[in-house]
């Protein structure tokens, strides 16, 4: 009797043990992955001097004194021209990619041809071309084509980009709508494109929703293609962003209050999206 | 579906070929055109018209050792991040799958790295890795340094560094696809391998971690071929620096095309690079196309 008591209050003692150390592994790692986000927001908030002082400053007073400077202060452009054509691109190429997308996905989907998963997985594949490979041809047919520092170039790439996964993504949602809801509609008198437009796309909502945030991100994160095919007045916020690092004197304040606004809106859209993360970033290979 | 008629296949064709046209636009021809690019004398802005080659730049690049770090270099630091990301995401995974209290939010919250724009992220950590005045440095000398860590100018440390800010990034991202997968599994398999008779680390190394396997997969190509075109942590961090012990291959055709304007060795090296990640890459989609015909 005895005995089993006293290993029964062992085994709680490390059953105990083991829930702090799960606590305190995963409260650290969760630390870690904020200290940066913290570093950024906090020192948006200090004063000059106090950005790069020695020991670091840990409590002061906020100022939004940065925020200003990048915003309002004259002396070429100032942060919201840069943001503006960030939302221009972002949003038109993630539109553009998804709409081209659903309809590549659905046509993949729903209809028999020769070829049909070759085209399927050549999409896919593209998914996996590097960025830097392609930036030198890239580059010339652009300046041929005297789109150099315009937004639609950059629109054009970052569709081409999203296409891969949007177009992947939605494959797999048409795959698992019951086919009969549209062969009803087609006996109903629908056309093809109205089963499409009508029936089908509708039913897909959440694979939409997931692929619009996720080409969002990426087309609001690209730095490579931005960098060298709009590096002037059609600038988006990273190539804004990369130019402070090359002045001699780093204005940090201003430099993290720009990175700040840079990152807020993703971490929003990251909140709305979580049910369908894994699933977008996978390809659909895990759920 | 079941009318397979000539207008059916006209919708279909209407429907793909949109979207067959940008990718020939954006992805087929720019490779031919880097193929074509690449057997010639091609120099930025010189009005001298470019000239034919042949496979000069590539037999150049045998002899160059800088591409040749480069190479080493980018295997150096695929290598190091994958494996730290991988360990430590998929080790978090299982602890996050413990069923306590609170985890879910922590989850949330763990997971916010992966969204950040990672030239802002190399931004952050330039900041903290700074010699004279970085949060790391004084954490350094809280824990007993006598001097001043160069975290992004010493030859060894600097492409820790480099690891150190993408891991921040992405093992957030290997921990929560695992969790998904681990979740996935049902729970009256784990009954059974128990009425089996199989202990703890038999239940894992024959149950669950074959289960688990094709997630695993997913994960490790995605992070390869991410992790070997990375540029942005370089672009601020380091710029391939110190003396090139962080001059990856993506660093290096950047440099060679745009900072050296030499565009014919940067497409050059550019299609050794595509046809690197190529080969990785057929290891997902044949693993895939597998799949689905099962």
């Amino acid at each position: 009797m005895a005995t089993t008591k006293e290993a029964r209050l062992r085994s709680s003692g490390n059953l105990r043990r083991g829930t702090f150390a799960i606590y305190l592994a995963v409260c650290l790692f969760v630390g870690f992955g904020l200290f940066p986000l913290y570093m950024m927001i906090t020192t948006s908030l200090k004063t000059d001097l106090q950005t790069f002082e020695w020991p670091p400053v840990w409590i002061f007073t906020p100022t939004f004194q940065s925020y200003h400077n990048a915003l309002f202060v004259f002396g070429g452009r100032s942060a919201d021209h840069y943001l503006l054509n960030s939302i221009v691109v972002t949003l038109s190429s993630s539109a553009l990619a998804v709409f081209l997308g659903a309809m590549a996905a659905y046509g993949l989907a729903r209809f028999r041809f020769s070829g049909n998963r070759d085209i399927a997985f050549y999409i896919l594949s593209t998914r996996f071309a590097p960025p830097v490979g392609f930036i030198v041809p890239i580059y010339l047919m652009v300046q041929r084509s005297g789109l150099l520092d315009s937004q639609l170039a950059l629109i054009i790439v970052y569709t081409s980009m999203n296409l891969s996964f949007v177009t992947w993504i939605l494959r797999g949602f048409f795959l698992e709508i019951p086919i009969e809801i549209e062969e009803a509609a087609l006996v109903d008198g629908y056309t093809r494109w109205q089963v499409f437009l009508r029936v089908a796309l509708p039913l897909v909502k959440p694979g939409l929703a997931a692929t619009v945030i996720l080409s969002a991100i990426f087309s609001w994160n690209e730095f490579l293609f931005a960098s060298i095919l709009a590096p002037g007045d059609a600038a988006t916020i990273p190539v804004y962003l990369a130019g402070f690092s090359a002045s001699m004197n780093i204005d940090w304040g201003e430099y993290m209050a720009v990175g700040t606004m840079a990152v807020l809106p993703i971490m929003i859209f990251t909140l709305a999206l979580q049910r369908h993360l894994v699933r977008g970033l996978t390809f659909g290979a895990v759920r | 579906m079941v009318t397979s008629k000539r207008a059916d296949r006209r919708t279909a064709f209407l429907l793909i070929a949109p979207t067959m046209l940008v990718l020939l636009v954006v992805n087929i021809y720019p490779f031919l055109y880097a193929l074509y690019i690449s057997a010639h004398t091609f120099t930025l802005g010189r009005p001298t018209p470019p000239r034919f080659i042949g496979l000069s730049n590539y037999r150049d690049l045998l002899d160059d050792d800088r591409f040749i770090n480069s190479l080493w270099v980018s295997f150096k630091f695929v290598t190091i991040a994958v494996v730290v990301e991988f360990l430590l995401g998929f080790a978090l995974a299982f602890l996050f799958n413990a069923r306590l209290g609170g985890l879910a939010i922590l989850r949330k919250l763990a997971i916010l790295p992966i969204m950040v724009m990672p030239l802002a992220s190399g931004l952050v950590w330039f900041y903290i890795l700074n010699e004279n005045f970085g949060a790391m440095n004084w954490f350094a000398v809280l824990l007993g340094a006598t001097q001043r860590v160069r975290f992004l100018t010493d030859d060894s440390l600097a492409i820790l560094s480099l690891v150190l800010a993408d891991a921040w990034q992405w093992t957030p991202f290997v921990m929560l696809v695992m969790f998904a997968a681990l979740q996935s599994i049902p729970e009256y398999v784990y009954e059974a391998a128990k009425m089996d008779g199989l202990g703890q680390w038999q239940t894992f190394w024959r149950v669950t971690l074959p289960l688990l396997s094709s997630a695993i997969w997913v994960v490790l190509v995605l992070r390869v071929v991410d992790a070997f075109r990375m540029i942005e942590l370089i672009y601020l961090m380091t710029r391939g620096g110190p003396g090139g012990a962080t001059e990856t291959l993506s660093w290096y055709i950047y440099s060679t095309g745009f900072l050296d304007q030499d565009l014919g060795s940067a497409a050059a090296e550019a299609v050794v690079m595509i046809i690197v990640v190529t080969i990785v890459a057929q290891i997902f989609v044949r693993r895939l196309r597998y799949g689905e015909a099962t």
